[in-house]
């Protein structure tokens, strides 16, 4: 086996707090070439890892955000028939309408494949997508090539792009899909961890209002009946306004009197049982 | 080493294909591995696809790293180059942290007298001074006996115990909440409402969208692009059964209510009614099982194509199950024997499921479970029986 040039190793970026064990995956998923398929819950930052990998590599970042109704094809690369039509009923552009080429506009696959230098691909909530789609794009990814079969040609990837693939885990993956993959699961920030990624958002932050909100904040996610839990997005934000607003102390925090707690909780039925269990 | 690990994984139920255990051996020989940790991480990442089996891998990991090196069975399994490989990695010793007393826990991994045991074995077989190993005794290495080293649960002789090690991790047995076979609790609502999710009939892409089709072969400058939508089905009425009576239920019961209660626009229809221990005449809508009773006969009466779900532990006396007629330790008089009724029960309903919040493991010692279940599939109350459970209503 031999060894790549100098392995890039990825180690950490701003604005991103990442653990030994994540950079570490991350690293050998790099050096295996296999793409990385990270579940976790909403809020876990799966996708602000693949901005910071990007970012400490120093390299472009290409984001494809799966859709329910997304064709592979759409992913890879699209022919623009209405344009063509238009062309060659009007004939008043530069393209040549005899040349089928000039009308192949690449999808985000095809431009991480045609890019000048190795670039990160940021596959997005996969799991939206049907099975198809996923078993269908990981051979173009095991592959690094697929065609363009109006013009016959294939598309190899000339630097093969570091792939990292979200998902939410609202359905299950097939098989064959995680058999191709490196996975791991980011479990939910711990208090600790927490407070680092807050301290990263609001430097020089005051320590008590931080010991407050995470606190009730861990408490509020321990509600019972809860269905959606608050995640790190949302603290952030209630952060943000408990910051704005010149009423809030810690004190009041620590004796249970929260406020906005509608940024927390997005569903209704959710806010309500909030509310009750947070005045009891 | 690794073969055996291999082999483990597997018969847990943790399906590690022989691919992704050649890609491990890959990340070995490429020297992604350089320590114990490493090893942990890498060979999760690599072998494991859910974090459903996070858990399992971590026992396993634990389990079978010292259980292995106690045996001393290793040596014939080790890949030779593999050996060399990881006697290399080992040499470079780790810095040492702040140093910890080992806690009681720690010691509990291994019993005093197998770590005697091991130690005298060792002190048998070793030949000359030894720095870095796993097997050996010495400094800087993952044995179980030795210093300084980053096994914990390993006996100390002298020097102190370093900063956490993948064994600690694995045992930390982090991931036990997203174990496949823990029964539901509050937390795991979302995830189980996932689960649900799949209870939805899905027609296949058969009903030709003509609108969609006109426009798109339009698009195409007039060749004809066919476009097929899926044909609508009706949603599901989902009857679901609870027993809450007992306090062996009471746990469930609300993690089971919030549950469905959740899921409740995804069907057309969700009656849940409650009972207690097995059902008799009737069946109540309120749970203090006074108010409102629905007569049995109307229970049955209900559309064939409801999914039924009766959740329960199963266990009762069992002539309250196989008996009719008067009864002395009951109040009610009944004309059939309950059993009778849950199979006619199954009978109506072609989509049926028993949930039990019981382990599987004491499920053949309950004489009552054992016939319900003969009635009924019976499914755990987890995450993953919840899942078959789903399956089985969709696909039966």
């Amino acid at each position: 086996m031999t060894q790549e040039a100098p392995l890039q190793r990825f180690t950490n970026a701003s604005h991103y707090v990442l653990d030994d064990e994540l950079a570490r995956i991350v690293n050998v998923s790099m050096a295996l070439e296999l793409p990385l398929l990270l579940k976790g819950e909403p809020g876990t930052g799966k996708t602000r890892l693949a901005h910071a990998i990007a970012d400490s590599l120093g390299m472009p970042l290409i984001v494809l955000n799966v859709k329910s109704s997304m064709k592979l094809v759409d992913a890879l690369y699209q022919y623009d028939t209405l344009t063509r039509l238009n062309d060659s009923r009007f004939s008043d552009s530069s393209r040549d309408v005899s040349r089928i080429e000039d009308y192949i506009r690449m999808g985000r696959i095809g431009q991480a494949f045609t890019a000048e230098q190795r670039v990160v691909l940021l596959i997005d909530e996969i799991d939206k997508a049907d099975t198809d789609f996923q078993d269908d794009m990981l051979d173009v990814l095991d592959q690094m090539q697929f065609d363009i079969m109006e013009i016959d040609k294939t598309v190899t990837a000339r630097h093969r792009p570091v792939v990292i693939i979200t998902s939410n885990a609202k359905k299950d993956l097939s098989d064959p899909f995680l058999g191709r993959c490196n996975f791991h699961h980011i479990a939910f920030p711990e208090a600790d961890m927490m407070r680092r990624i807050v301290a990263v958002h609001f430097p020089g932050l005051d320590e008590q209002l931080v010991d407050a909100c995470l606190a009730a904040f861990y408490r509020l996610r321990d509600l019972e009946g809860v269905e959606k839990k608050p995640a790190t997005r949302e603290l952030l934000n209630w952060l943000r306004a408990l910051l704005v607003d010149p009423d809030v102390d810690a004190t009041a925090l620590a004796e249970g009197r929260l406020p906005y707690l509608g940024i927390l909780f997005k569903k209704s039925a959710d806010l309500e049982a909030a509310q009750m269990q947070a005045l009891a | 080493m690794f073969r055996p690990f291999f082999y483990a994984l597997r018969e847990r139920g943790v399906m590690v294909s022989p691919t992704a255990f050649l890609r491990l051996q890959r990340a070995l020989s490429m020297g992604l591995v350089q320590s114990l940790d490493d090893l942990y991480t890498v060979a999760r990442t690599v072998l494991v696809k859910s974090e459903r089996d996070f858990d399992a891998y971590d026992q396993l990991f634990a389990e079978h790293f010292a259980d292995e090196a106690a045996a001393g069975a290793s040596s014939a399994d080790l890949d030779q180059k593999l050996r060399e490989k990881i006697a290399q990695w080992l040499k470079k010793p780790k810095k040492p942290a702040t140093s910890v007393e080992p806690g009681a826990e720690q010691l509990e991994r291994m019993s005093p007298e197998e770590l005697e045991q091991y130690y005298h074995d060792r002190l048998d077989d070793q030949v000359g001074e030894h720095h870095g190993g796993r097997k050996w005794i010495g400094t800087a290495g993952v044995s179980p006996v030795g210093h300084s080293g980053q096994r914990p649960g390993g006996m100390r002789i002298g020097g102190i115990s370093r900063n956490r090690s993948a064994m600690q991790v694995a045992l930390e047995r982090r991931y036990r909440d997203y174990s496949r076979d823990k029964s539901l609790t509050r937390g795991q609502v979302g995830e189980a409402l996932k689960r649900l999710r799949h209870l939805i009939p899905a027609g296949p892409h058969d009903a030709l969208n003509i609108d969609a089709t006109i426009y798109q072969t339009m698009r195409n400058g007039g060749e004809i692009e066919l476009v097929f939508d899926r044909r609508l089905a009706d949603r599901l009425k989902v009857i679901l059964l609870i027993d809450n009576g007992g306090w062996s239920m009471e746990t469930h019961v609300p993690t089971v209510q919030t549950l469905f209660n959740h899921a409740r626009n995804q069907f057309q229809n969700l009656d849940i009614h409650y009972f207690h221990n097995t059902i008799h005449e009737r069946v109540w809508n309120d749970p203090e099982r006074v108010h409102s009773p629905i007569p049995f006969e109307q229970l049955l009466a209900r559309d064939p194509q409801s999914r039924l779900i009766v959740v329960g532990d199963a266990s009762m006396a069992p002539e309250e199950l196989l008996h009719a007629g008067p009864s002395y330790t009951l109040r009610r008089v009944s004309k059939q024997a309950s059993i009778e009724r849950l199979q006619a029960m199954a009978k109506a309903f072609r989509h049926a499921v028993w949930l039990n919040p019981l382990s599987p493991s004491l499920w053949p010692y309950g004489q009552t479970i054992n016939l319900i279940r003969q009635t009924f599939p019976m499914f755990p109350l987890s995450l993953d029986g919840l899942e078959r459970a789903v399956e089985h209503l969709m696909h039966s």
